[in-house]
């Protein structure tokens, strides 16, 4: 499958995930680093199947508590714990994982890891995101960078 | 009479946005019990009964499919329905977790109808009766 279609399968997943869980609009792509400097959360998991691959999600921290505040039904001012945090940032990049592993026409079902937080300060990918996606609708503006790297394996 | 629930998930932000969904479909009333994997579930369900089971499949310790191996295989548990609640929504996955046993499959991420409607489709007639009281 040519990398376009994985980058808009990514696009398209990450939509469904943030739209119906976490009732926030996706307005389309946007600039990788645009809130450069800004803390960031980030979560990977591994998927094992055909292919395998990994999935790394990094969120500016105000939007992931922005986030965070929806899916949690968080009170005005209610203020989420940095646990609270990492496990919705970690649910984020599981539910869109698998989202995006659904759309896969395959007769095979993947395995998934548990996701996993990425300490900050920890190097991130070394390539430019797959997709940087502009989300807002009552989370403010910002950005979500995802990566998609897929193990290429012999037959 | 409330229904009660338990909620089988290793992530306890998705246990609670469970929760909320549920009260939100308008089920305020049902009861919730919580595990974090299948071995703490499978120790609950023997020590309370619950109308339904919401499991999720990747968990430590013990995954969703061990717990609706090990709760078919129980005389007694193999009775209280299981409802599959996953981020993993490949058909294949979906017809082997119904053929261990599952009633109902739940691919996150999902509309709160969704898992109303699963619900009340596999609670069917227990359902009904909570709500006449």
């Amino acid at each position: 499958m040519p990398d376009r279609e994985w980058d808009e399968m990514l696009a398209a997943a990450t939509s469904e995930v943030l739209e119906t869980m976490f009732f926030t609009g996706v307005d389309g792509p946007a600039r990788a680093g645009g809130s450069a400097g800004v803390p960031r959360l980030a979560a990977r998991l591994g998927f094992e199947g055909t292919p395998s691959g990994v999935l790394t999600l990094s969120v500016s921290e105000p939007v992931m508590r922005a986030l965070a505040a929806n899916f949690l039904a968080a009170e005005e001012g209610e203020t989420l714990s940095a646990g609270q945090l990492g496990s919705v940032v970690c649910e984020l990049a599981n539910m869109i994982c698998g989202s995006l592993l659904s759309r896969v026409k395959t007769e095979e079902h993947f395995r998934l890891s548990s996701p996993e937080l990425v300490p900050e300060g920890a190097p991130g990918p070394a390539e430019p995101p797959s997709q940087s996606l502009v989300v807002s609708d009552g989370v403010g503006e910002g950005v979500v960078d995802l990566w998609l790297a897929l193990e290429c394996r012999a037959n | 009479m409330a229904f009660r629930v338990l909620i089988v998930d290793d992530s306890p932000v998705m246990r609670a946005f469970i929760r909320r969904i549920i009260a939100l479909s308008g089920m305020e009333d049902a009861d919730f019990l919580e595990a974090s994997d299948g071995r703490e579930a499978l120790t609950l369900l023997r020590e309370q009964w619950v109308d339904v089971v919401l499991t999720d499949i990747n968990m430590p310790s013990m995954d969703g499919e061990e717990l609706v191996r090990c709760l078919c295989a129980d005389d007694v548990l193999k009775s209280v329905p299981v409802v599959i609640v996953s981020t993993d929504g490949t058909e294949t996955r979906m017809q082997q977790m119904l053929s261990l046993g599952a009633r109902g499959y739940v691919k996150k991420p999902f509309m709160p109808e969704t898992l109303r409607e699963e619900l009340e489709r596999v609670l069917g007639g227990a359902y009904a009766r909570s709500r006449m009281g």
